[in-house]
Parts: C-alpha cells; sequence; structure tokens
C-alpha cells in the first residue's frame, strides 16, 4: 500500500446528501466506509451499518461494581475493622452506607462512560489520523459533511473510491494519506506517558513520606507529637525546678486516691491488704509497678533501675530480708507518703492500685527467693 | 421566525408547532463564526473593568482568608450555639446555585427540551464555578484546612477510619462526586467545540492548546455513536445527582435533632431550592452574556421565558415547603418545634424570615405574567430578589435553629463579623471572575449541539425521505439534538 492511498474523502454540502450517498457508496465495497461530520447526525448509524455501541453494558457492570466496592469498603471499615456505636446502631446496620454508595457508584459510572468512550472505544487521543491534517478537517468541525472509503486490503484502488464519491454527488474529493503512528501522536504512547508522570506521583509522594517519616527535622507539618508538651522522666524548662513530673498542689486529692496520709510507718503495720490474691490483681501491681516503681527499684525489685546509674541514687533492695520482713501495712504506707528520697506515690496510684503493688512486691520477693514447694504451685 | 425543521408542519395543529429556538438565519458555519471567535478577539474595555471590580472582591475574599488563617477561627462571629453560621450558610449557598445546571443540561436533556442546547454550556460552567466556591468553605471550617485530607478514608498511620454514618462524610463524597461528574460532563461537550475551535484558529498559541485538549476529536461517526451514547449515560447518572447532592446536604440538618432541622420534607424542600436558587443566578448571568456579547439571536427571549417558568414554578414549591414547615410545627405539638417555627416569623431574627418569605414567595409571583417574564426590568429584579431571598432562607434555617433550641441557658445572639462579610463578597468575586474568564476563553454556547437542532441539520427534514426506505423510520421528529439513534433494527 503506498503512502499516498490509505483514504480518500468526499466532501457533501448537505446531510441530506450524505445521506443518499452512503448506500451507493457502501454497495461499491471499495473499503471501510466512514462518515465525518460536525455533529452527530439522525440515522448514519443504520446507514452505515455501525454495530451498537457496549457503553451501555460497560457502564452498568461498573456502576455495580462501584456499589460493591462502596458497601464492602464501607462495611470492613465500620463493621470489622474499626467498629464504632453511633446512634446505638449496631456496627454492621448497613442502612447507613446507601448515600456513599449511590455516590461511588455514579463516580464508577460516570468515569467508565467519558473515559471508556474516549480511551477504550474511541482510541482517543489520537493525533496522527490523516483527517485531522487534511484540507478538509476545516469544514468537517464547522458545515461539511464527509463520507470517506478507507483502505481494508491491500489492493486499495483510490482512484476508484475517488470516482465512486464523485458519482455518488461528492462536491469535492481528496486523498489521504495513511495514519502517522508514530508513537507520539497514539494514545497509547500518552496513555503510558500520564502511567509514569502518575507512577512518578507515587513514587516521590512514598520517598516525601518515609524522607519526612526517618527525618524528623523535615517534617512539612507540626502533627500533635509535635506539640510542646510535658513528659514523665524527662527534664522541662516550664518550672522553676526544671523537672517534667510535678507534685500536685499541696492538699489536691484525685477521686479514688485517698486516704492520703496514714499516721507513722509503725501505725501502719497493723493494716491489712484488702485485695484477694487474683490474677488481676497482680496484673494491675505489675502494671503500676512497671509505671512507678521500675525505674528505680528495677525490674525484680533488687534496686537497680535505669535511672540508679544516671543519678547516682540508692534506691531500696526491696529483696533484702529487712524488706521483706516488713509487713504489708509498712509497704503501703512507703507508697503513700515515701521515704527518704523517694517522693510520696499517693496523687500517682489510686487505694487499689497501691494494695495491688503491695501483692506485686511480694510476689517478686518470693520468686527471688523461690523455695522447692513453690515450683509445685507453679507447675500444674 | 421560521417554523421548526425537525417538526414536520401540517401534521401538527399550528398552536403546538414549536417555536424557532432561533432569530433569524443560523447556519452551522454562521454559529461558529459567532460563537468561537470570541477567543480569537480582544476583549472591550468593559470586560476589563468587570474582571478588575471582580478580582477585587475576590482578593478582599482571600485577605479574609489568610486573616482567619493566621488569628483563627475566633476572627468569625460564630460562638455558642451557633457553631453553623456563614460558613455553612455559603456552603448551601453555593451549591445550590450549581444545582441549575445540572437541571439543564441533565434532566432537561432526557426530557428532550430542545431549548436547553444554547444554554446547557454556560449553566454547566456555572455549576462547576459554583461547586468551586462552595468547597472553600467546609475546607476553611475545619480550622486546620491542611489537614482536610483526613475526611477521606484511607489506610493512615494513626489507624483512624472515616465515621460512614455521619452525613458531614457523607457530604464529603456527594460534593465530590458531583465535581467530577459536571466537570466531566462539560469537558466532554466541549471536545466537539475545542475541534472547531481548533481548526478555524490561525494563532501560533492557541493552535496546539486546542489540538491537546480537543484529544485529536475528528468527527467520525464511528466516534459520534459512542460519543452519544456517553452523553446520554451521563445524562441519565447526573440526573440522579441533581437530586441526590442537595438531598445529602440537607441531611446534614435533617439528621440531627435540633427543632426546625429535623424533618423528612428537608431533602426534597432543599433540592427545590437549590433550583430555584440556581435558575435565577443563570437567568442573570444569561441576560448580562446576551447583551454584551451580541447572542441575542441564540439566547432568544423564549429562552429567558421558560427559564422564568421554572423559577416560578419552584417558587410555589418554596411557598408549600415553608406551609408545610409551620403545619408541622403546629400539628406536632411539640413546643420546641412549635418555638423554633414562631422564632422565624416573630423572633430577633424575625426580619430575616419575612425577607426569605417576600423575596421568595411573593415577588417571583410576578413572573406569572408575561410582560415580567419578557422584561429585563423585572426578571432581572425577580432574581436579584431570589439570590438575596435563598441566601437568607439558609441564614433562617442555620442561625435561627441554632441561636435558641432545647436549653434556654445556652441561647445566645449570633452577630456575623466583617471578616464573615468579606468571605462571602469574596466568593462572589471567585465566581465572576471565573465567568468572565470563562466568556472569553471557551466557546459560551455549545456550537456543536446548537448545530444539530438548527433547520436542515438532520437528514429528511421537510423533504421526503429519499435514502432507503429502512431508515426513513429512524428519523423520528419529535426526537432530540443528540438522542441516541439506535432502534435494535441494525441490518449489518
Amino acid at each position: 500500500m503506498s503512502e499516498t492511498s490509505y483514504s480518500v474523502l468526499g466532501i457533501f454540502d448537505t446531510p441530506d446528501a450524505l445521506m443518499q450517498a452512503i448506500p451507493q457508496v457502501r454497495a461499491a465495497q471499495l473499503g471501510t466506509v466512514e462518515a465525518y461530520t460536525p455533529y452527530p447526525i439522525h440515522g448514519i448509524d443504520e446507514a452505515l451499518g455501525l454495530r451498537r455501541s457496549p457503553l451501555g453494558g460497560m457502564v452498568l457492570v461498573m456502576g455495580i461494581l462501584g456499589a460493591i466496592t462502596a458497601l464492602g469498603a464501607q462495611y470492613w471499615i465500620s463493621a470489622i475493622d474499626y467498629p464504632i456505636v453511633t446512634g446505638g446502631k449496631a456496627p454492621s446496620s448497613w442502612e447507613a452506607f446507601i448515600p456513599i454508595m449511590f455516590e461511588v457508584t455514579v463516580l464508577f459510572a460516570t468515569f467508565t462512560a467519558g473515559l471508556g468512550m474516549l480511551f477504550l472505544l474511541n482510541k482517543l487521543p489520537f493525533f496522527g489520523h490523516p483527517v485531522l491534517s487534511s484540507k478538509s478537517i476545516t469544514g468537517i468541525t464547522r458545515d461539511r459533511y464527509a463520507l470517506a472509503l478507507e483502505a481494508d486490503n491491500e489492493a486499495f484502488d483510490s482512484a476508484a473510491a475517488a470516482r465512486v464519491l464523485k458519482e455518488a454527488g461528492a462536491v469535492e474529493v481528496e486523498v489521504l494519506p495513511a495514519p502517522d503512528r508514530s508513537p507520539f501522536l497514539t494514545s497509547d504512547y500518552i496513555l503510558r506517558t500520564l502511567g509514569g508522570i502518575f507512577a512518578a506521583c507515587v513514587v516521590s509522594g512514598l520517598a516525601m513520606f518515609f524522607a519526612t517519616k526517618w527525618f524528623p527535622l523535615l517534617a512539612p507539618m507540626k502533627y500533635m507529637q509535635d506539640q510542646p508538651r510535658l513528659n514523665p522522666q524527662k527534664a522541662s524548662a516550664f518550672f522553676k525546678d526544671g523537672h517534667g513530673m510535678q507534685q500536685p498542689v499541696a492538699g489536691t486529692v484525685a477521686r479514688g486516691h485517698l486516704p492520703t496520709a496514714t499516721g507513722t510507718q509503725e501505725a501502719a503495720a497493723v493494716l491489712v491488704n484488702p485485695l484477694p490474691r487474683t490474677k488481676d490483681v497482680f496484673n494491675l501491681g505489675r502494671k503500676a509497678y512497671m509505671i512507678r516503681c521500675e525505674v528505680c527499684h528495677g525490674a525484680i525489685g533488687n534496686g537497680v533501675g535505669s535511672l540508679t546509674a544516671a543519678y547516682g541514687g540508692k534506691p531500696a533492695n526491696l529483696q533484702a530480708q529487712q524488706f521483706r520482713d516488713y509487713p504489708d501495712g509498712k509497704i503501703y504506707w512507703v507508697i503513700v507518703n515515701g521515704k527518704n528520697a523517694m517522693p510520696a506515690h499517693a496523687a500517682d496510684l489510686t487505694e487499689t492500685q497501691r494494695w495491688a503493688v503491695v501483692h506485686y512486691v511480694r510476689a517478686l520477693q518470693r520468686a527471688q527467693n523461690a523455695k522447692d514447694e513453690d515450683l509445685k504451685v507453679v507447675a500444674p | 421566525m421560521q417554523s421548526d425543521a425537525a417538526i414536520p408542519a401540517g401534521d401538527i395543529p399550528v398552536g403546538l408547532i414549536e417555536p424557532s429556538l432561533t432569530m433569524g438565519k443560523v447556519t452551522p458555519g454562521s454559529l461558529d463564526d459567532q460563537v468561537l471567535a470570541f477567543p480569537e478577539i480582544r476583549p472591550p474595555k468593559q470586560w476589563y473593568i468587570a474582571l478588575a471590580i471582580t478580582l477585587s472582591a475576590m482578593f478582599i475574599g482571600l485577605g479574609c482568608i489568610g486573616y482567619t488563617f493566621v488569628t483563627g477561627i475566633g476572627a468569625w462571629g460564630n460562638s455558642s450555639p451557633v457553631f453553623w453560621a456563614f460558613d455553612i450558610i455559603n456552603f448551601v449557598f453555593w451549591v445550590g446555585i450549581g444545582h441549575a445546571g445540572t437541571l439543564i443540561s441533565a434532566i432537561l436533556f432526557l426530557f428532550r427540551k430542545r431549548w436547553r442546547n444554547a444554554i446547557a454550556r454556560f449553566a454547566e460552567a456555572m455549576t462547576i464555578f459554583a461547586v468551586i466556591c462552595a468547597v472553600i468553605f467546609p475546607l476553611i471550617h475545619v480550622g486546620r484546612p491542611w489537614l482536610a485530607f483526613w475526611l477521606f478514608p484511607y489506610p493512615n498511620q494513626r489507624a483512624l477510619w472515616t465515621n460512614f454514618r455521619s452525613p458531614l462524610l457523607w457530604d464529603v463524597f456527594a460534593v465530590n462526586t458531583y465535581f467530577a461528574v459536571s466537570a466531566m460532563f462539560w469537558y466532554l461537550g466541549l471536545i466537539p467545540d475545542i475541534a472547531s475551535m481548533r481548526d478555524r484558529t490561525t494563532s501560533k498559541l492557541r493552535k496546539p492548546i486546542y489540538t491537546i485538549l480537543a484529544l485529536g476529536w475528528r468527527g467520525a461517526a464511528t466516534h459520534w455513536q459512542h460519543y452519544e451514547k456517553a452523553y446520554l449515560l451521563l445524562a441519565g447518572l447526573a440526573t440522579g445527582l441533581v437530586l441526590s447532592v442537595h438531598s445529602v446536604v440537607s441531611f446534614d440538618f435533617a439528621t440531627s435533632v435540633v427543632p426546625g432541622w429535623h424533618m423528612t420534607i428537608f431533602p426534597p424542600y432543599f433540592v427545590a431550592g437549590a433550583i430555584f436558587a440556581g435558575f435565577a443566578m443563570v437567568v442573570m448571568v444569561l441576560v448580562v452574556v446576551r447583551e454584551t456579547m451580541q447572542l441575542k439571536n441564540l439566547i432568544t427571549m423564549r429562552h429567558l421565558d421558560v427559564m422564568n417558568k421554572v423559577i416560578l414554578a419552584m417558587s410555589c414549591i418554596m411557598g408549600y415547603s415553608y406551609m408545610m414547615e409551620g403545619f408541622t410545627a403546629w400539628y406536632s405539638m411539640n413546643e420546641f418545634l412549635h418555638h423554633g417555627f414562631m422564632n422565624i416569623i416573630t423572633g430577633t431574627y424575625g426580619w430575616a424570615g419575612w425577607v426569605t418569605i417576600s423575596c421568595n414567595i411573593l415577588i417571583p409571583q410576578l413572573l406569572w405574567f408575561k410582560k415580567a417574564r419578557t422584561s429585563y426590568f423585572w426578571m432581572i429584579f425577580v432574581a436579584i430578589g431570589v439570590t438575596i431571598g435563598m441566601w437568607f432562607e439558609r441564614f433562617v434555617i442555620i442561625v435561627v435553629s441554632l441561636h435558641q433550641d432545647y436549653l434556654p441557658s445556652a441561647w445566645r445572639i449570633y452577630k456575623p463579623t466583617m471578616v464573615d462579610f468579606g468571605i462571602l463578597l469574596g466568593t462572589f468575586g471567585i465566581f465572576f471572575t471565573l465567568v468572565l474568564i470563562f466568556a472569553r476563553v471557551l466557546p459560551v454556547i455549545a456550537t456543536t449541539e446548537v448545530k444539530g437542532i438548527l433547520p436542515d441539520a438532520q437528514p429528511g427534514a421537510g423533504a421526503k425521505g429519499h435514502f432507503a426506505a429502512g431508515e426513513t423510520g429512524t428519523a423520528r421528529p419529535m426526537e432530540g439534538p443528540s438522542a441516541p439513534s439506535h432502534h435494535g433494527d441494525n441490518h449489518v
């Protein structure tokens, strides 16, 4: 097929003339018949023998997919991954998902209709079609009607095609070269370029995300973790003594923190731990011990905590015989009132937590000095 | 005026023949020369003056928004218990303005109302600009707009998800979908027109821009076939949107328990109000466009007359809704609801209630007279009245309901600040700046669609069908401009 004989355009002045010519040109069977018009002409699909557009089915399928996607995503998020009760409704009540299901259905369907029509069915954008660079294009997008005979095999005879179009009433005839399928002009290339730009956006977005995550100095926005605040066990310039942690104003008692003082330590010796020795109580005690006691007294209560080395203090070794002999009440008294360098913890621990810590300290002491019969308790 | 081409005269009684939609002789060529020439000629001096005014308004608004960012939301009048005030009023107002465009482009397309073709493009553009103005308000109302992406459900390191039971989240989806669909609809309609501009321009600058924007559109019959189908489908989808978007906006109010908000009439009432306000804005802008751009032969008095009739019909629906609100308050025997309704007409803001009722219900009644429907003075008078009235309607719904609810100890009077007014003025500036730029850059009339309904535009018009017998039946006279032309009887 030579370069100059890809298709022949015949120009008509009225839609009537165009429609009249179509059966005649089709009957010649010289190639594919295509029409180029400034606006859609009624009945031209049937005259040209075009098949129904499959767009309706595509849109239906994608619309249903949109509805399912929206329902599935909302259900998974609201009922499974992050259930929150709103207005007393069960997390799985689906009625509230309907508005968004509708919107997502419309969104999927719209993009399928618009982009599917342009990109998939019409193969646009394509800038290399010969009609676009023909002399006739200014008329085609204005007020002229063109009928084209396009080559469907090697033996296309442009002279015969021009003759048929002339006989059918074309006022002008133009012979066009083959489409320029150089990559820059085709939709494939353009879509690939757009895809590349999109991929570059994703990659640079991820790069930004990790860069700001690993190098916090670069953080473009101040999130909540960056706001000025007091951290436990950290220095702070906010208070005169330079400590972030402060004792509450004298005389303040939080709910559940009574009593705040229990006389002398000797008098407290008679107090009895009111809590039962249950797993829950030991867990509560362990948690409170880890938060409040462990930094000084150490994880096993031997007086070697993480702060000991830093401050050079000498916290009590709770495993010492002296403290193993203490009655529960005296340990409780120290937690409430503090002793020597140890501050009072009445404001930090509730009454229940203090007694739970006492139980836990007893458990630590027993674990470090375990006897053979203790193993029998643990074994089963 | 000539008789319409698509209707064979003789079969139809004279009184029922649709009057022509154009004046004088309009051919596809003359249409292009008239409409597509605007981007190629220098705008007149008045255009620059108008642009200077709208740009100043826009910068006042942007300044006020910047001031809000620096000082915080306290710059506005919002305070307990009126936490929603100008921001939400203006949001609902602007989203409503957009509805006329979608109604004209989608619902009237499905109804085959051919008069829509000449005004659809402008109305659709106004939809997009109005939605742009609308989304500004929720964005700045969230306080930290740079975190507004938190509104979308995406997996994040906070392990948090959005609450899908909140109508505010429905709103996020509704407004974004609305914007995306309107933009898609508008662009699809523009493609053939941009192709026309591409092929007529001689400018070295515009040619490549139009070439890219037209995506290589060449008017092939195979392309038109899919294009028409897509347009029809989009019209159907957008029709659902017209009804849904403002319904979802009304859910923001109706699903709460505030007296005066918790009503089932809200969704239809909001949709009717939106179309009402939108048409008023379209009439105002079209009168100006028609006069200043010499488009009297394409946008005729008949177009304005029909749109004024729509405004009148919507006004009657609004009147019915207001009465139903009063009836509901009375019939419910709920003293909170009763108090809320009486507040609208007798309370501190009673004047706002009466502005709403007179501007929305009383003034549009002028349009019962044909004289008023075809007179610039009266239609602009009504349109401005409706715009003011619909803004105050949202003021009444939001501020009057919120400032006195169940707990008298929490009642307080709301006063807007100058910053509030500045931002409202700014959105009008943004809207009209975009309208002015659009009018000079893109075809203001959908030339392709108008070409399709011109006399002699379709084969077989007025003549005996002279192509093959099988085809004559398909050129149905009453069919719309871009109606799909497949009826199943394909003979391949």
